[in-house]
């Protein structure tokens, strides 16, 4: 026997209370590419978010929510009724330099993000080249850095996380500050959860402070870099290799002397190979040669040695077949990361379908119980 | 047939326990507070871990895992009873060089496993004070910290993927080697569960490269504010140290009466500091840590000059909490962490809340993390001792908390810690908590009453009361 203690719902969307048409399109805003049919919104705040979403689970309306549009090709995402812009979340929070974190809105451009960390030298260690992304949509989409091997994902750096549900509960978790093991890690669940646990709207990152020294220095072959310890990142393309090093002068110095090659000064980031369809390989780091070496031909690659994660392009499908029965055989996997609509009829976005489907449905299901948050980005219709 | 009977079919009368005598080795960890196992179940392989999940179901009994027992906070302490199932026999180590990963059976000594790497030039990264008794399983459980994790982070930085057997004896391995597994990153929610949510029976851990070069530093203080804004100094300079550990007067008066490994027993503070990476990056590193002690008071840097001697000053930190056995029969242990620009005020404050209360703190902690553990000796068999000791307790919580901090870095909230959660949280915070435990666990067997405050689903079970022993701080 148990009785039902009404759950806190906080206020629901400035007073508004019921629900109506009329109410929901005072956040209507135009939004580039929404489907014919779909109203663009753009709430300012979590409460007008948390109003939406409860609007949109009463009547079940699937959800489009765009941070920079940068990297929205994941998955096979139902037709959307409602698309939200988080453009209303943007701008640091609360920074306080000296504690190596910040607070910061999730529809903050990670390029502002890190023009603003880079006054006072430290780095959100989010990814280098990140064109239009935003913090929440890095970290929706869970997309890590090119330093991942030394730095390690954007997993790490997700201290607390504010969103909301599904059905517009405003929930925090995690904390301000850079150890904590207060509860369950409900920051990190959301770290490539595409939405599924809600949308995100400010996080807590831990920042690193950039060292005085850094080089970017292009090797003959990936095995010179084993002259450094653990170097700050060794990435691979189609033409060239390079080692890429920060920290004191006399280190940076010394140890690009110790490993030869030509020396520039400064991190010269590449970006992701570009092309019609675009896919993330993900293998056990001591495969990346092997699987360098069984690409299909033309494919572009950057690889991030020592982390297993190879970002790819392409101009046609031809060979992803074989390429992901391998990946898949060694524990990996190959990700549709963009493609143009119908270009992949047959291949499913994600592969093999992940372990514990129904446990991870359940735990969706607690967060966003009418699953309107993002539905088909996720594998296996999760 | 009955539980016993059930569970004797499955393991051999010798390995599940009933005697009075074993079953009060296995009612409590580390902490203050004990509970009744009905039984101990002490299987080898991970099948046989979830044939007891599967039987302890049957029966509708608590399964409470437990590692070494090290914890702080009652996590393996089986408070409701039940079936306390020792996973110290799960004890492989599988190597894995090429990958720099290593699977590792939960019940592997975490020393053990560094013991292991070494000679292939790795390492395993957490390393918890008690990391010559305590078990990577454990170490999972709470997301251990220790004295390295402010370069490395903490455990949950380091696994890779775990088996763990969920609700109905199922399973699973989630993660891997390869990165970013599709899906949701289920590991990285069991990973601090306090096994609440299943039982972790193996991990893939991650092993990093031994440093070519350290260089660690003992600095003594005459106040305990100056080492404390140093660390806050070094930190804001843009320097991540791998060690920033800071002991008080009355800590290392306390380590240096049996350990005789010369600390300066006269000064207010020591910080232990060490630097590591390639040799021209720890010279530099070491210099400037030198530099800011000295303007905030520092009377002498001593640098550690062998290996030896190296060693012999991470014994006396991480013998610490050993060390207060000669102090008093109890004492009590805070884990909060603060944002390190309040480390200093937060660290005055809790003095005066002890002085207050008439108690005395001894101070042994992760200070370049914000991470602090005042310690509070007492004996539990004098009067009101354990209320006031209680008393202080919480207001250095409130202390911490009111300065943004969080309630527990890397011990765990487990039974002791469990009814402070109201102070971090908001109801609906955590009925978004309870509802990850309802997901994995809805019937609730798994390692009961811990984590999560009474009522926090939201939906209370009315006329059903769990058991607290008598002088649980709940």
């Amino acid at each position: 026997m148990f009785r039902l203690r009404r759950c806190p719902t906080g206020d629901p969307g400035r007073g508004l209370g019921v629900s109506h048409p009329a109410a929901i399109l005072q956040f209507e805003t135009e939004i580039p590419d929404t489907p014919a049919g779909a109203i663009g919104l753009e709430p300012s705040g979590a409460d007008d978010l948390a109003w939406i979403l409860r609007y949109a689970t009463e009547h079940n309306l699937p959800v489009d929510v765009r941070g920079g549009g940068s990297h929205h090709g994941f998955g096979t995402p139902d037709p959307s009724s409602l698309v939200v812009s988080m453009k209303g979340f943007d701008g640091v929070v609360e920074w306080n330099p000296d504690d190596l974190t910040v607070v910061v809105g999730a529809g903050t451009p990670v390029a502002s993000l890190e023009a603003i960390l880079a006054e006072r030298s430290q780095t959100s260690v989010l990814p280098e080249v990140p064109g239009a992304a935003t913090v929440g949509g890095v970290i929706a989409a869970g997309l890590s850095s090119l330093r991942r091997a030394r730095l390690l994902g954007t997993r790490e750096r997700v201290l607390e996380v504010s969103l909301v549900t599904g059905d517009g509960r405003m929930v925090t978790a995690g904390g301000r500050v850079v150890k904590n093991v207060t509860g369950y890690d409900i920051p990190r669940l959301t770290v490539g959860a595409f939405g599924s646990l809600g949308v995100i709207t400010s996080v807590c990152l831990k920042v690193l402070p950039v060292p005085e020294a850094s080089a970017t220095i292009l090797l003959d072959h990936p095995g010179q870099a084993a002259e450094a310890n653990r170097p700050l990142a060794v990435l691979e393309s189609n033409d060239r290799v390079e080692a890429f090093l920060w920290g004191t002068e006399p280190e940076v110095e010394a140890v690009a002397g110790r490993i030869g090659g030509s020396m520039r000064r400064g991190l010269d980031w590449p970006a992701d190979p570009e092309g019609a369809l675009r896919w993330s390989l993900r293998v056990p780091p001591a495969l990346v040669d092997t699987a360098i070496g069984i690409l299909p031909e033309k494919w572009r690659f950057l690889a991030v040695r020592g982390a297993g994660d190879l970002r790819l392009a392409s101009d046609s499908r031809a060979g992803a077949g074989e390429l992901r029965d391998w990946a898949e055989s060694v524990g990996g996997s190959l990700v549709v990361v963009k493609a143009p609509p119908s270009a992949l009829p047959d291949f499913d976005p994600w592969g093999r379908p992940p372990p514990g489907l129904e446990l991870q449905r359940r735990l969706i299901s607690q967060f966003d119980p009418a699953r309107i948050i993002n539905p088909g980005r996720l594998p296996a219709g999760l | 047939m009955s539980l016993i009977a059930d569970l004797r079919a499955l393991l051999g009368d010798d390995r599940v326990l009933t005697e009075p005598v074993e079953l009060h080795i296995y009612s409590k960890d580390a902490s203050l507070m004990r509970g009744a196992p009905t039984c101990v179940a002490l299987p080898d392989t991970a099948e046989e871990v979830a044939g007891v999940v599967r039987i302890a179901e049957r029966h509708q009994t608590p399964i409470v895992a437990r590692g070494s027992g090290t914890g702080l906070t009652a996590g393996a302490s089986p408070i409701n009873g039940g079936v306390v199932i020792s996973l110290t026999r799960l004890d492989d180590i599988e190597l894995d060089v090429d990958n720099r990963a290593a699977w590792v059976g939960a019940g592997v000594i975490n020393l053990d496993l560094s013991v292991a790497a070494a000679p292939y030039g790795l390492y395993f990264a957490p390393d918890p004070s008690s990391q010559s008794a305590c078990t990577i399983g454990g170490n999972i459980a709470n997301n251990s910290g220790g004295a390295h994790c402010l370069a490395e982070g903490a455990t949950t930085s380091h696994v890779l993927a775990v088996e763990v057997v969920l609700q109905g004896g199922e399973t699973v391995v989630f993660g891997g080697l390869a990165p970013d597994p599709p899906g949701l990153d289920v590991k990285g929610v069991i990973v601090g569960s306090e096994g609440t949510l299943g039982i972790v029976t193996r991990a893939l851990v991650r092993l990093l490269p031994l440093d070519p070069d350290v260089r660690t530093l003992l600095i003594d203080f005459p106040t305990l504010e100056g080492a404390t804004t140093t660390v806050s100094e070094v930190v804001a300079a843009g320097l991540v140290p791998a060690a920033l550990e800071i002991m008080d007067q009355n800590m290392m008066v306390a380590v240096e009466n049996w350990l005789h490994g010369g600390f300066p027993t006269e000064s207010a503070a020591v910080l232990l500091a060490e630097v590591v990476g390639e040799p021209e990056a720890v010279v530099a590193e070491a210099e400037v840590v030198s530099r800011i002690a000295r303007a905030n008071g520092a009377r002498e840097v001593r640098l550690a000059a062998s290996e030896a001697e190296r060693a012999q000053l991470w014994l006396g930190r991480k013998s610490a909490f050993g060390a207060m056995a000669q102090v008093s029969p109890d004492y009590y242990l805070h884990d909060t962490v603060v944002p390190r620009h309040v480390l200093a005020e937060t660290m005055t404050e809790v003095q005066a809340i002890a002085d207050r209360h008439g108690l005395v703190t001894y101070n042994v902690f992760h200070a370049g993390d914000g991470n602090l553990h005042p310690l509070i000796p007492f004996d539990a068999s004098e009067d009101g001792m354990l209320e006031k000791v209680h008393q202080a307790g919480q207001e250095m919580v409130e202390a911490c908390l009111s300065r943004g901090g969080a309630l527990s870095g890397e011990h765990g909230i487990g039974l002791e810690k469990r009814d402070l959660m109201p102070g971090s949280f908001s109801e609906i915070d955590l009925d978004a908590q309870a509802r990850v435990k309802e997901a994995f666990d809805p019937a609730g067997l798994f390692n009961p009453a811990k984590i999560l405050p009474e009522g926090s689903r939201c939906f209370d079970f009315g006329g059903v009361r769990r058991e607290i022993p008598d002088g649980a701080w709940v």
